[in-house]
C-alpha cells in the first residue's frame, strides 16, 4: 500500500490580523507564525494508522508552497510518514485550487499510489476543492469529509498496490454518515475528529532533519502558464450581521455591565 | 426551447425531500441572472424525482429537467458528475450552481475539473461591480471576506445555505417541467447505507441558554468553567465548537453547527470560539448571543449582540463573581413571572 498526504503550510489563524486600508480593502498584516493545515494533520495520523493496521505501508507527504513549506514536511516526517515531497514555488499567495490539484496529480500520475489523503479544507482560503479535484484530474474514486476509513485486510504483502474497496464514513449535515464502499485506488479529503493527531516524536523529527526532501520546482510544471479561471481581486471585512454592542471599561465594569444587561432582558435565574 | 439557458441550477434533494437549499438556489440564481428568470433551468438528478420536479417548478416559477436516473437511490458524487458532464459539456452555461452543503461540496469541484469549468465555492455573497461579478467568500475563519472574480466560460458555484432567502411572493405561473432520461452505471463509489446522528441527550436543542465552548476556552481543565457559567441560568446547558468535541472535552452530540446540532436558544454565549460558518450555521436562530474572544476580529463578534474583548479563562471567573455578589447583595425575589414553568 501506497499512500501520499497532501499537507499545506498555513498561517497559525492565532496569528493573523487583518488590516483595513484606506479604500476599504482587507488585507492580512504580516504573518509570523504558519504550521500544518490542522486538517491534513488528521490526514496524516489516518496515514499512520493504516499503516500501522497493515502492518506495513509507504506514507509519502507533499506540500505545495514556497521555501517555507518545507516546516509542513519535517512535522509529517516527524509524525511518522516516510518521505516529504516539497512541489516548490516561488509564488508565496493566493494559488487557485485546481492548479494546485493539476500539479499534485502531475506527481502522483503512474507511481502507484493506493490512497491519495487530504484535508477536508485550508484553514486560511476555505475552498474544499484541492480533494475532488485531484481525483477528478487522475480519474479516481473519491469522498470528502472522512470521518472513518476500514481498509479490507492487509496481507503479508502489505506494500503490494491494493485492488479491493475501502469502506468509508463521510460526515454529512447534523452528523448523520454515508456508509461508502470505494474501490482503490482513491483520494480522500479528510474531517477532523477522525483521529487525535499524535505530536511529532523526537526521533522520527531527526531523521526528518537529516532526511533530504523531494523537492520538484513546479515552476516546470506549468506555474503561470495555467489559464486563470478565477481570480482573487482583494478582500474585505466581514458584515455585521447583529448590533454588536462592544462593552468597554476594566473587566469587571465589563462583567457588570453584563449581568445588568441580561438581567434587563430577564435572561438571568 | 428556443431561449438559452445558460444559468444553472442543481437542485438539493434527500431522501425524496427537497433540502431547503434549493430555493435559496433559486433566489441566488434569480439575483445572478438578473431577473432575467428564462435563462434559469434548475436540474433534478435522481430516482423517482417526477413530484419534486413539479414542487420546484410551482414553488420557484422557474423551468425544471427532470433527470430521472433509474437506480440512482442515494447520492453519489460520481453518478452526478458523469451524469450533469454529459449534459452540460458544450452546453455553453454561464454558470452551474449547487448548494455548499456536504452534496455540493463533494461533486462540484470535481464537476468543474471535468467540464474545464472554474469552481468558487462557498458563496456568501454577490456583487455587480463595474461590470464585474464578485462572488463573495468567507476566507480565514470569517475574519475577512475575498472578492473573487471568474474568467472562466463557464463557472461552478457552491453557495453557502441560508443566505440567499427566496422572495416570500408566490410566482402566479409555475415554471415548465421537461423530462429526460439518464443512464445509471454503478461507478466505483457505492453508497451502502445513512447512519442517523447520535441523539441530543443533553438537551442543547431544548435550553434556553446556551453556554457554548470553543478552542479558546484552551484546555479541558476548564470545562467545568463553563459549567459554572451555564448554572448562572435556569434550562441552560452545554455545548461547544467541532474543535472542542474533536479534543474530547464534550461529546459530539454537544457539537453545534453544520455537522453537529442546530440550536436556538434566547441567550447564546460563545465563549472563546473564532464563528467560522460551520459553527455559526448551527446558532443563527438565537435570540442573543454574547460572545468572549480576546481577538477583536474574531467573525463571532459579527454575529453577536453584545461584544467582549477578554481572555475568557479570566473572564468568566470575574463574571461569576460579580454575579454572586450582586445575589448576596439584593437577592432576587423567586416571583411567579420570573420563574420558568416546568423547569
Ligand atoms: C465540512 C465541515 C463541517 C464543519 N462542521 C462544524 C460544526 O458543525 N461545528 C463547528 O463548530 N465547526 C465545524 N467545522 C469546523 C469549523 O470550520 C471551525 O474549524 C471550528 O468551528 C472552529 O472552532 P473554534 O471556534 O472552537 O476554534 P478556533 O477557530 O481555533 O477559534 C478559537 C478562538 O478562541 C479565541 N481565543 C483564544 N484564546 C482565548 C482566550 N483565552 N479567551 C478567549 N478567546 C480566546 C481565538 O481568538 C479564536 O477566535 C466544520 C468544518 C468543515 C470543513
Ligand atoms: N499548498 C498545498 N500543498 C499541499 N496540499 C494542499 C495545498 N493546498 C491545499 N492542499 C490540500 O487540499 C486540501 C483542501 O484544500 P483547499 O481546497 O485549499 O481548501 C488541504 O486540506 C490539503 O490537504
Amino acid at each position: 500500500m501506497k499512500i501520499l498526504v497532501c499537507a499545506k503550510d498555513v498561517p497559525d489563524p492565532d496569528h493573523v490580523v487583518v488590516r483595513v486600508r484606506e479604500d476599504d480593502r482587507a488585507v492580512i498584516g504580516e504573518v509570523s507564525e504558519y504550521r500544518m493545515n490542522r486538517f491534513d494533520a488528521f490526514a496524516v495520523e489516518e496515514a499512520l494508522r493504516i499503516r500501522e493496521a497493515l502492518g506495513n505501508a509507504a506514507i509519502d507527504v507533499l506540500t505545495i508552497g514556497p521555501s517555507r513549506a518545507k516546516d509542513v514536511l519535517l512535522r509529517g516526517v516527524g509524525m511518522g510518514a516516510d518521505r516529504g515531497i516539497h512541489l516548490e514555488t516561488q509564488m508565496d499567495g493566493y494559488l487557485r485550487p485546481r492548479t494546485k490539484a493539476a500539479w499534485i496529480a502531475t506527481y502522483a500520475r503512474g507511481k502507484g499510489y493506493d490512497l491519495i489523503l487530504t484535508g477536508a479544507m485550508s484553514e486560511d482560503m476555505m475552498n474544499g476543492q484541492v480533494g475532488p479535484m485531484v481525483a477528478a484530474f487522475l480519474d479516481l474514486p473519491w469522498a470528502t469529509q472522512v470521518i472513518r476509513t476500514r481498509l479490507p485486510r492487509g496481507g503479508k504483502n502489505a506494500l503490494e498496490p491494493v485492488s479491493a474497496d475501502i469502506c468509508v464514513e463521510r460526515e454529512i449535515e447534523g452528523g448523520s454518515r454515508e456508509i461508502l464502499e470505494i474501490a482503490l485506488p482513491a483520494v480522500l479529503a479528510v474531517q477532523t475528529g477522525i483521529n487525535e493527531p499524535r505530536y511529532p516524536s523526537l526521533s522520527n523529527l531527526l531523521r526528518a532533519n537529516k532526511q533530504e526532501m523531494e523537492t520538484v520546482a513546479v515552476v516546470l510544471a506549468g506555474e503561470g502558464n495555467e489559464k486563470a479561471m478565477e481570480e482573487m481581486a482583494g478582500m474585505e471585512m466581514p458584515r455585521k450581521m447583529r448590533a454588536g454592542r462592544h462593552l468597554e471599561g476594566s473587566p469587571s465594569e465589563k462583567a457588570g455591565q453584563l449581568i445588568a444587561i441580561l438581567q434587563d432582558k430577564a435572561l438571568l435565574s | 426551447m428556443n431561449e438559452k439557458k445558460n444559468t444553472v441550477v442543481i437542485a438539493a434533494h434527500a431522501d425524496g425531500h427537497i433540502l431547503p437549499e434549493t430555493w435559496d438556489l433559486a433566489a441566488f440564481a434569480q439575483q445572478l441572472a438578473g431577473g432575467r428568470t428564462e435563462a434559469i433551468e434548475i436540474y433534478v438528478v435522481g430516482e423517482n424525482i417526477g413530484p419534486m420536479a413539479e414542487e420546484i417548478a410551482e414553488q420557484t416559477g422557474l423551468d425544471v429537467r427532470a433527470v430521472s436516473c433509474a437506480g440512482l437511490r442515494y447520492f453519489s458524487s460520481e453518478v452526478y458528475c458523469r451524469v450533469m458532464g454529459q449534459m452540460l459539456s458544450n452546453k455553453g452555461v454561464l454558470y452551474i450552481i449547487a448548494a455548499h452543503n456536504s452534496q455540493g461540496q463533494e461533486y462540484a469541484p470535481a464537476l468543474a475539473v471535468m467540464l474545464n469549468a472554474g469552481c468558487i465555492s462557498g458563496v456568501n455573497g454577490l456583487r455587480f461591480d463595474d461590470g464585474a461579478v464578485l462572488f463573495q467568500r468567507d476566507v480565514h475563519g470569517g475574519k475577512a471576506r475575498a472578492n473573487m472574480i471568474s474568467h472562466a466560460e463557464t463557472t461552478v458555484l457552491t453557495v453557502q445555505p441560508g443566505v440567499f432567502r427566496p422572495d416570500a411572493a408566490r410566482r402566479a405561473a409555475p415554471g415548465r417541467v421537461s423530462r429526460q432520461e439518464a443512464e445509471y452505471t454503478p461507478g466505483r463509489t457505492r453508497v451502502s447505507g445513512i447512519q442517523k446522528a447520535r441523539a441530543d441527550a443533553a438537551g442543547i436543542a431544548e435550553a434556553k441558554v446556551v453556554v457554548a465552548a470553543g478552542r479558546g476556552i484552551g484546555e479541558e481543565e476548564n470545562m467545568p468553567l463553563m459549567e459554572s457559567l451555564a448554572e448562572m441560568f435556569p434550562r441552560s446547558a452545554v455545548a461547544g465548537t467541532r474543535i472542542v468535541c474533536d479534543r474530547g472535552w464534550l461529546p459530539y452530540s454537544r457539537q453545534v453547527g453544520v455537522t453537529g446540532a442546530t440550536v436556538a436558544p434566547a441567550l447564546y454565549i460563545a465563549c472563546g470560539i473564532s464563528g467560522a460558518s460551520q459553527h455559526v450555521m448551527g446558532m443563527r436562530g438565537a435570540k442573543f448571543v454574547v460572545a468572549i474572544n480576546t481577538d477583536p476580529q474574531a467573525a463571532m463578534f459579527n454575529e453577536s449582540d453584545v461584544c467582549i474583548v477578554e481572555d475568557v479563562t479570566t473572564f468568566v471567573p470575574l463574571l461569576l463573581d460579580v454575579f454572586r455578589q450582586q445575589q448576596n447583595d439584593n437577592p432576587v425575589p423567586t416571583a411567579p413571572d420570573n420563574e420558568e414553568s416546568g423547569g
